[in-house]
């Protein structure tokens, strides 16, 4: 196991119980106030396009909004899918399968 | 859970994980949405902070959880809660909370013990079976990361202010990372237009 990658792991899994642990513990009967709940139920909704559209759009680093990047039509696939509330690992699989075959016959 | 899990040891291993490093992250981590988001960035080299924090901002909804769940644990010894408290989980307690208000506590359990398993196994069969394939670009694998992240939240996107957070987000992430190296345009964009949304919206009945 390499040394970075288990300071990486302890340390995730650290943070992740800090967001477990607390409230848990601290047994208490008040339900968070409401704007807390709110926020905390973003954060993912945030999060996770804050991730995956840099990942599509901007691969290396440089800017590839362009019909030939195989990626956009993946996510199109994928969010369509999904829309059509279509099983969550079928559109990913979908959008994989799209990728895979654009990168193939090179469109 | 267990075919979540199985493509989640798959595409690990195929970003260079190794067999121990994955069954470490899925018995001491436990959270799979985090697990997705933490295996790209270790695979592209990124500072272990940045994965930490990330990881962080990631799993905050678990205080949400966690303290919706505390009613019901009430009389439990503080020992025990100390090791539930790891068994929290979106699954178990979207279950756990469907059923009852304050939620069973030995459902929710039941529940936690169901999904560890299941978590754990689908990550060493993916992991065995992600061993075997060589090129996963050829396979359009490199994209299921991003999928994964952009089916997990198309299906939570409920009100219209949640599809502004969600877009807000993306393209400030994308004029983050387009000028400044590295990952933090990841949690700086997460935070600031979730907190932004949190400020306009109007909040919701629990």
């Amino acid at each position: 196991m390499r040394a970075g990658v288990l300071v990486t792991i302890v340390g995730m899994a650290a943070a992740t119980y800090l967001t477990r642990a607390p409230l848990l513990l601290a047994l208490s009967d008040r339900a968070l106030r409401p704007p807390l709940r709110l926020w905390l139920r973003l954060i993912p909704l945030a999060v996770l396009p804050a991730l995956a559209i840099p990942l599509v759009l901007l691969p290396d680093g440089r800017p590839a909004l362009t019909p030939s990047n195989p990626q956009l039509w993946g996510t199109l696939v994928v969010l369509a899918l999904t829309a059509a509330r279509a099983n969550l690992l079928l559109s990913v699989a979908a959008g994989v399968v799209v990728v895979a075959a654009l990168r193939h016959f090179g469109l | 859970m267990f075919v979540y899990a199985t493509v989640w040891g798959g595409l690990a291993r195929q970003a260079g994980l190794s067999l121990g490093e994955i069954v470490l992250m899925c018995l001491i981590v436990t959270a799979g949405a985090s697990q997705f988001v933490a295996v790209p960035m270790i695979a592209a080299g990124a500072p272990p902070l940045a994965v930490i924090v990330t990881t962080y901002v990631v799993n905050m909804r678990h205080y949400l959880m966690a303290a919706t769940l505390a009613p019901a644990f009430r009389g439990f010894p503080r020992r025990w809660l100390a090791l539930i408290a790891h068994g929290v989980n979106d699954e178990s307690f979207a279950l756990a909370a469907a059923r009852r208000n304050p939620p069973d506590p030995w459902f929710f359990l039941g529940s936690v013990a169901a999904v560890y398993g299941s978590f754990i196994a689908g990550a060493l069969v993916g992991a065995v079976l992600g061993g075997l394939v060589s090129d996963p670009a050829r396979y359009g694998l490199d994209f299921a990361f991003p999928a994964v992240f952009l089916a997990l939240v198309a299906v939570q996107l409920k009100r219209r202010g949640d599809w502004a957070v969600a877009g807000g987000a993306a393209l400030l992430a994308l004029a983050i990372a387009w000028r400044v190296p590295g990952n933090w345009h990841i949690v700086i964009a997460g935070l600031v237009a979730s907190g932004l949304g949190a400020l306009v919206m109007q909040p919701e009945d629990p």
